[in-house]
Formats: C-alpha cells, structure tokens, sequence
C-alpha cells in the first residue's frame, strides 16, 4: 500500500471512530450501566461508593469523550489535510483515540476509584495538548509574516490542540472526582465541582476565541456564525459565577444554558455541513470539500464542554460544598 | 423564477453565434441551464439611457441607473457567458473572452493588443481579468499640482474615498485587516486569501529590503455569498473563473441591473451614436442577429474601453462633428494610457507552483506611496505572479528566444518559477493615441490604429523598478533571474476627464462638454492611470457618475427630453441576489 492511500485509510479510520465512540458515549451515559468486566477495569474492593460523585465523574468522562472525540475528528482531517507532513502529527490521533477510548471506558465504569490507566492517559493527552500548543505556534511564528492575521487564520491554529488539553483536564478532574467518594471531592485541594466549573469555564472562552477568529476568516457571512461567539462567552460567566458563588444555589438557568450550548454544539455540524456544501460542487465533491470548507468536527467540542459544565453543577448540586 | 433546464435552450446555445438574452430572459449565470427574467424595450420608443458596453464602467453604471429607476438598455458586442458551464480549464480555448478584433498597432513600443488588455464579453475586460482591486494614492487625483506632473482629476479623493468603500462592498473584496498604505479605510468585507508560494517569495523579498508588503486586495471571495461559491485556488483567473468567486461585472452587476428592470443586449456590436439636427444624440445604431438595428435613446453612454470608446465616437463624425463627438477639445483619442507590467523572473531551489491560486496574491505598493529616492515622476506597485503553462511558454519563446529542446527544459521548472511584475504609471502624451485606419472590419467599421511610444520618464520608472525587483529575488536567493522587459496592461484615457471643455472630453460627472445627453463612463476617462490597477476606480466613477445623473434628473438639468427617473416596476418576478 503506498502512503497517500495509508494516510487515507489513518483518516477516514479516525473519523469514524470519533463518530462511533462519540454515539455509544451519549447514548451509553443515559442508560444505565452495568458495572463492565473488561480487562482493563481495575480490580476492585467494593467499597461502598457514593452514587452521586460516580455520577458526576461519569458524566465527566463523557465530556472529556466528547472532546477526544471532536479532537480525533478534528485532527484526522486537518492533519489529513496537511499530509501528515511531520511524523508528529499523527501523535493527536493517536492519543485522541486513546483518551477517547478511555473515556468510554469510564463512562461505563460504576466503581467509585479512580483507574490508573485512565488517570495517565488524561494526563497524557493534557501533555499533549501543551505540547500540540507548542507546535502551532512555532509553526505560525515561522511563517512570513510571524503573528500575523494571515498566519493565524492560515497557518496551524493555535487554539486547537486546547482542546484535547482540556479533554485531559477533564478526565483528570473526573478521577479526582470518583475517588473522593468518602472525602467531599476536591482538585489540587480545590472543592472539585468550582475547579470544574471554571476550567471549563475558561474552556468555553478559549473556544470561543478559536470560533471567533475562524468566523472572523470567514467574515462571518452566515448571521448564525455569530451564534458560537455569543452564546458560549454567557455560559462561561454563568460558570464562572456558579464557582465563584456560595453554596446551595440550583444553578437553574446555569444547568439550561449548558443544554442550550449542548445543542449547540451539536447543531454546529448541521451548519458546517451546509456551510461545505457552499463550497464549489457541494456535497457531490464531498472529498475536496470536507477539506476546504468549514471543519465538522469542530463545534462539538462546546457540546463536550457544556457537558463538563453539567457534570460540574451536578457535583455542586450534591455536594454543596464541592 | 423561472427555471429552465438545458435541454429547454439546446437549439442554439452557442454564446459566441446566438445572442442568449432575448425572449424576456437572460441566462442565469448561478444555475446551470438557469433563466432569470429580463424586461426589454421597443427600439422605436426612447429609453433614458442606452449604455455602449457592460464592463466595468457600464455594467456597473447600468445596474446603478436602473436601481434609481432609469429605463436602461446596455450593449455588448462580445457573448453573455455562462461562467459554470462555458468556462473551460484550458488557455487556448478561452482566448474566447479576449477582444481579438483586427486592430492596427505602431509606434516605438506597439501595445501587444488582446489577453492582457481587453474583453469582449457582458462584463467586459473583467470576466478574464486578475481581481487585483486597488485604490488609488489620494494625491493621483490632483498629480499635477501636488506631484508636479501629468493632469488633475476633477475629482475630491475624499469622495472617491466613499465610492471605493461601496465598490468593495458590492464586490465582497477580500483584502487585508489593515492596508498598510494611504489613509485608513474601512475594513475589507471579506478576509484575505491564503498566500501561495509565490506570494511569500514577494513577502519575504520585502521584509529583506526592509519595505512593508500585505495580502492583495482581490475581487474573488473567501467565503461564500448567495450562489457565488468561495475561490477553489485553481488559478485560472485570466481565462475566466467558472465557479463565480471571481466578483466580474458579470456575476455582480449585471444580474444586479436586471433585476432592477435594465435590458442586456448580447452580440450587439454599437457601430455609430446618432446625432439629431440639434445637436443632441438620440440613439445607437447597433448590429445584432445579421443586421443592422437602431435603438431610441434620450441619454447615451459610451463605455467600450479606452480603445473602442474613442474609436465609436470617431466613426460617428457627422458633418456638424466631422472630427467625431465630443471632440472639441481634439483630444478624443489622445493621452492613450497604458500601465508598464514588466517583470523579473528566476527560479527558487524549492517548489513554488506559482499558478495555484489567483495569480497576485501579495503586492507592494511601497513605490507608489514614497516619492524619495526616485529619480522619476509616478509610481508603480509590484505584485507576485502565477503564470499559467501556456502564457509560461509564450513568455519563455517570446521573451527570451527558447524554443525546442532549450523551452522543453525550461519548461521542466515551471513549478520553481518565481516572478514580480509591476503595474507601472505611464505619463499621459497626446502622441499616444487611437486613431481611425481606413481598413475596415467585420462590420464594415474603420478600424482603429493605435500608436504608442514610451517617454523618458515611462523608461526611468521600468528600469528603477527591474533594479529594485532584481533586489528582492536575490533577497530570497533566487537563481536565474532575468528579466522581462517589454510588457504593458490595462488601457486608459482617450476621453480624459476634466474641468475644462479646452482640455477635457468629459466633466466630472463623464458628460461630455459638446453634448449633453452624451457620457463617457470607462477606463477612458482617467487624465492620470497612476500605479495601480484601474478596475476599482472604474467602477467608483461609475458609481459616482449615477448619483450625479439621479441628482441631475432631480434637479431638472439633463438635456430637454431627457430621462427623469420614469417610476418602472419589472412586471415579472425577478429574483435579486
Ligand atoms: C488580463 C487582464 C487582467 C486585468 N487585471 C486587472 C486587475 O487585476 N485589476 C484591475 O483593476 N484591472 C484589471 N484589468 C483591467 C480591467 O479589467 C479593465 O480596466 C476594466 O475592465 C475596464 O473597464 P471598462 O468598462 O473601461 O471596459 P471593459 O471592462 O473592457 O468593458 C468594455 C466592454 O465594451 C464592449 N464594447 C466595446 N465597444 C463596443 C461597441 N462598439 N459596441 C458594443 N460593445 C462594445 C466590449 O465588448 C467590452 O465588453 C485587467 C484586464 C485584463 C485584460
Ligand atoms: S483561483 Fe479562484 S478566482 Fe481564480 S479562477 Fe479559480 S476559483 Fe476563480
């Protein structure tokens, strides 16, 4: 087999497992789960275990899912794109599908202790994400132009690998989350439901910046491409002041933002999907047009935010003081 | 809307042989075998304004004076293409767009005459041109008295100013987030493109020798809009886009003027104005379907390019105009323009593939905006270039001799081509003119004669420019340069613009001096081209001439007869964009 058709293959594997994983992940986190005897669940005492921490951390690992899985997407094609150019640039996919399958793995899981395998893995694709970081924007500041408008929208996009970052952080606040099942669950001594809210917090306003700058390449010619600039940012000060604020509030409003973003999120690949079939020969010339219209896979990435969002009010909800 | 499928139109769908816009519909340029509905007008009955070509100056003059509610019926002598179906990825055939016309060239530098500089087609010369949509240096507009050379325009910048604003945004104009040159504009309403490899070759020259560079402004979108797709980076721009993200009068204005009731009329070459006994036009005779034709017409407009435009209104001397219309003044014809485009080639170690894109894709204008260190008058921007194979072999046998093995080899580096090529100001000189030959061509009119001799200040400028451009190859270590020295675009004057009726053709407003119900609205009008491509200031003086006409009717000033707005409503349904 020659390597534009492994290429090939590497991509299209990709997006069908992000698109398969992201199915079961949703699908599998609202029916009740029977506790897994996979191989690689940790043997475990069975301890007593607090229903509610399980639950957030569950729904944190879907979340962090959903973001591996927009981010295994996400890179599959723009690395497909680029032509795998550099070796390192399958290292995204790889891990991705790892977190993701991680993630799954999780979600699934009914034990309240956290796994060790999943517990490097997040922290794996964490690193990976600075380091993803690191490279994006060595590539922008090397081009012509350094920092410029023209290589922030052409050259590798910095705020990407942010993604799969968080996807780590996630899963990382997901671990800490189900093994404080005794303890009032805590991150780095942090209450962990607050620490959730405002990294994703601080998460939505990064992707808000990726959206903005790409929407602002395409002149935002499409009223609705103002939808992920504007939404997003209110649910970043609602979880932001649902940190911030004291105990025993329901975060109502909170809790039907995050669904709204979910949806969002969701529907952001409806609108990008219209958006290729803009592009010169529609959906008939779907191979060159997935490439050079505007990206599927991205929009999700606010929908696993805004699960992260959930889980972390759901935690607050249960622990008053987490 | 009416919709009709191809199978509906086959009898004779040759755009080149059959007028297409008759029967009350127009093709619809955005769908394949697509009709819009078109309003036409009796040839017997006057409509307010008859317009001589659909360019950049008449078509976008059509499709303002029909929004304002002029009855208005634009002729072109070239086919109304369907962009999405007529348009082929191949060079040779579509020399069909270029105005190949018989025309007599002399002088000491003849003009090369055809793809470079002229269209023959509904949209005019920008169906194949290169998008580049500049505005020009405020100072151009007042070059003689604030730059000591050439002519004042008649027109205040800060106007144009306005103007240029509402072109970009009726084009979608992707262009840089800030220009680096000139006073601030607003900003461009579509983002630049990506550069191409040839582009940041230019980049990376400028940022060597120290001068600013930026993404060129261009008239092809990079996001969708309506039914016109985003650029595909094919570059086969000069040869005509057949996705229709190129923003031609074909695409924009034109549907445009015919939603808003105007008439387009196809293969319908105007061969002479009429002149009524008192001293008024009063139509065009026009040749169309095997025979001659006259339209009735309160205003006439004449905007055939700087060629055309002078070479009808001489062929339509009468005994009161023996010298032919609006030509007092003898300088119909005169103070012919055209830009200098010469060019430093060499080859760069790495793959460049210059000719994926649109061929100019970064500019500087540094030239144009600083007046120190140049020991001539003018300026001249250069751009970054994207020949396409065939043009690349013409240019390598024409310009350098290769032909055999020698052009086979040179042509195995086409994909490390690198080149500059500047669009430089030549200096208005009565002596470059269009005249009348006495030969005659397929309709039996004379045809023109077209003389041309660079001045010294022309030559100063091309060899400053091949030294500085030689500086910025070797700045990215090309190797092979040469350079290509004798090349010219665009064509302007031959009708100058001005503001007085002894020195000028037209006033500000492109009416001109002799007749009143008589305009000029092209690239003719320029008195000064400076260094920037002209298309963008065609258009804004297009622009600007229909607000003055709707001013004008408002205040009762056109000529007795003559057209106020007549409140139309398009009886059909007609889709706007
Ligand atoms: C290859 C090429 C690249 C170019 N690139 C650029 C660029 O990048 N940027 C830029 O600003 N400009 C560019 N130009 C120049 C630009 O296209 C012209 O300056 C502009 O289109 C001129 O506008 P106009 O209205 O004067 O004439 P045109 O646009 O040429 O329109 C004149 C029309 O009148 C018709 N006509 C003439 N005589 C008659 C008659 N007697 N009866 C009926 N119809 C007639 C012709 O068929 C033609 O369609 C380019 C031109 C060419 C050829
Ligand atoms: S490169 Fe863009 S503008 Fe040029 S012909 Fe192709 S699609 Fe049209």
């Amino acid at each position: 087999m020659n390597r534009p058709a492994e290429r090939d293959l590497i991509a299209m594997a990709g997006i069908a497992a992000s698109g398969l994983a992201l199915a079961s992940l949703l699908s599998s986190s609202s029916a009740r789960v029977r506790p897994p005897r996979w191989r690689l669940a940790a043997p475990g005492r069975n301890r007593s275990s607090n229903p509610e921490t399980v639950k957030a951390a569950r729904r944190l690992n879907r979340a962090a899912g959903t973001l591996a899985a927009s981010v295994l997407a996400d890179s599959s094609v723009e690395h497909y794109r680029g032509s795998f150019k550099n070796k390192a640039m399958y290292t995204p996919l790889l891990v991705s599908a790892l977190t993701l399958a991680t993630s799954l793995h999780g979600t699934a899981d009914m034990r309240p202790l956290a796994h060790k395998a999943r517990d490097a893995t997040y922290l794996l694709a964490a690193a990976t994400g600075l380091v993803g970081s690191g490279f994006h924007l060595y590539n922008v500041g090397k081009r012509v132009g350094g920092f410029s408008w023209q290589n922030v929208f052409y050259g590798a996009p910095i705020g990407a690998p942010m993604a799969i970052l968080l996807s780590g952080l996630l899963g990382f606040c997901s671990e800490r989350v189900r093994e404080a099942h005794r303890t009032r669950p805590r991150i780095f001594r942090l209450p962990a439901g607050r620490a959730i809210a405002a990294v994703t917090g601080a998460g939505l306003l990064g992707t808000t910046g990726e959206a903005g700058l790409l929407h602002f390449r395409g002149a935002y010619h499409n009223p609705f491409m103002l939808l992920p600039v504007t939404l997003p940012p209110i649910g970043a000060a609602l979880l932001m002041s649902a940190a911030g604020g004291g105990p025993g509030r329901t975060h109502r409003f909170t809790r039907w933002w995050m669904r709204l973003l979910t949806g969002m999120g969701f529907a952001g690949v409806g609108f990008h999907a219209y958006g290729v079939s803009r592009n010169m020969g529609g959906w008939r010339n779907w191979s060159q047009n997935i490439l050079n219209g505007p990206p599927l896979p991205a929009p999700p990435s606010f929908a696993g935010l805004a699960l992260a969002g959930l889980a972390a009010l759901g935690l607050m909800k249960a622990h008053p003081d987490a | 809307m009416m919709q009709l499928h191809a199978g509906a139109t086959a009898v004779s769908d040759d755009p080149l042989h059959a007028p297409r816009a008759c029967d009350g519909r127009a093709p619809d340029v955005f769908r394949p075998g697509g009709w819009v509905p078109m309003r036409q007008y009796r040839e017997s009955e006057p409509v307010d304004f008859a317009i001589v070509g659909t360019g950049a100056g008449g078509g976008t003059l059509a499709c303002k004076l029909a929004e304002y509610g002029f009855s208005v019926v634009a002729f072109d002598a070239g086919p109304y293409f369907r962009p999405l179906e007529d348009f082929a990825s191949d060079e040779s055939e579509q020399t069909k767009l270029y105005w190949t016309d018989d025309r007599i060239v002399d002088g000491d530098n003849p003009l090369q005459l055809g793809s470079n500089n002229s269209g023959k087609a509904v949209g005019g010369s920008t169906v194949h041109f290169a998008m580049v949509s500049l505005r020009f240096r405020p100072e151009w507009f007042k070059s003689r008295s604030m730059l000591g050379y050439g002519a004042d325009w008649p027109l205040d910048w800060h106007e144009m100013w306005s103007y240029y604003a509402e072109i970009e945004q009726a084009l979608k104009i992707a262009g840089p987030v800030t220009y680096p040159w000139g006073p601030p504009r607003p900003r461009y309403p579509y983002r630049a493109h990506p550069l191409n490899g040839a582009a940041r070759a230019l980049a990376k020259g400028c940022e060597a020798l120290g001068i600013k560079w930026t993404e060129t402004p261009l008239a092809t979108l990079s996001a969708p809009r309506g039914l016109a797709r985003p650029c595909v980076y094919r570059g086969f721009c000069v040869t005509g886009c057949s996705t229709n993200a190129k923003q031609s009068a074909l695409v924009t204005w034109i549907p445009r003027a015919i939603a808003a009731g105007a008439e387009i009329r196809d293969l319908a070459m105007v061969g002479r104005v009429e002149v009524e006994s008192s001293g008024l036009v009063s139509g065009v005779h026009y040749h169309r379907d095997g025979r001659w034709r006259f339209q009735r017409a309160r205003n006439v407009v004449v905007a055939g390019y700087a060629i055309e435009t002078p070479r009808l209104l001489l062929n339509s001397a009468t005994a009161r105009f023996p010298n032919g219309l609006a030509n007092s003044s003898g300088l119909v014809g005169k103070n012919l323009m055209t830009q200098s485009n010469q060019a430093v080639w060499g080859r760069l170690e790495q793959e460049v593939r210059s000719y994926k894109g649109p061929p100019s894709l970064a500019i500087t204008e540094h030239w144009n905006y600083e007046d120190r260190g140049k020991d001539f008058f003018g300026g001249y921007s250069y751009m970054s270039q994207g020949p396409l194979p065939q043009l690349w072999a013409n240019t390598l046998f024409n310009a350098r001799g290769l032909w055999g093995n020698s052009l086979v080899e040179a042509m195995k580096d086409y994909n490390h081509v690198v080149g500059l090529k500047i669009v430089g100001e030549m200096l208005p000189q009565e002596s470059n003119r269009v005249t009348l030959s006495e030969e005659v061509d397929q309709y039996g009119l004379r045809i023109p004669r077209i003389t041309y001799s660079w001045c010294d200040n022309d030559k100063r400028l091309i060899d400053h420019s091949l030294k500085f451009m030689r500086r910025a190859l070797e700045a990215v270590n090309a190797t092979d340069i040469w350079i290509q020295d004798d090349d010219t675009c665009h064509l302007n004057g031959t009708a100058r613009m001005g503001s007085d009726a002894r020195s000028s053709v037209v006033d500000a407003d492109c009416r001109s001096w002799d007749i009143p119900n008589l305009w000029i609205c092209d690239g003719s009008v320029f008195p000064t081209v400076g260094g920037a491509n002209p298309s963008l200031t065609i258009q804004a003086i297009a622009c600007r001439t229909a607000d003055r006409i709707r001013a004008l009717a408002r205040r009762g000033e056109l000529e007795a007869g003559s057209a106020r707005p007549s409140i139309h409503r398009c009886s059909i349904e007609v889709q706007r964009l």
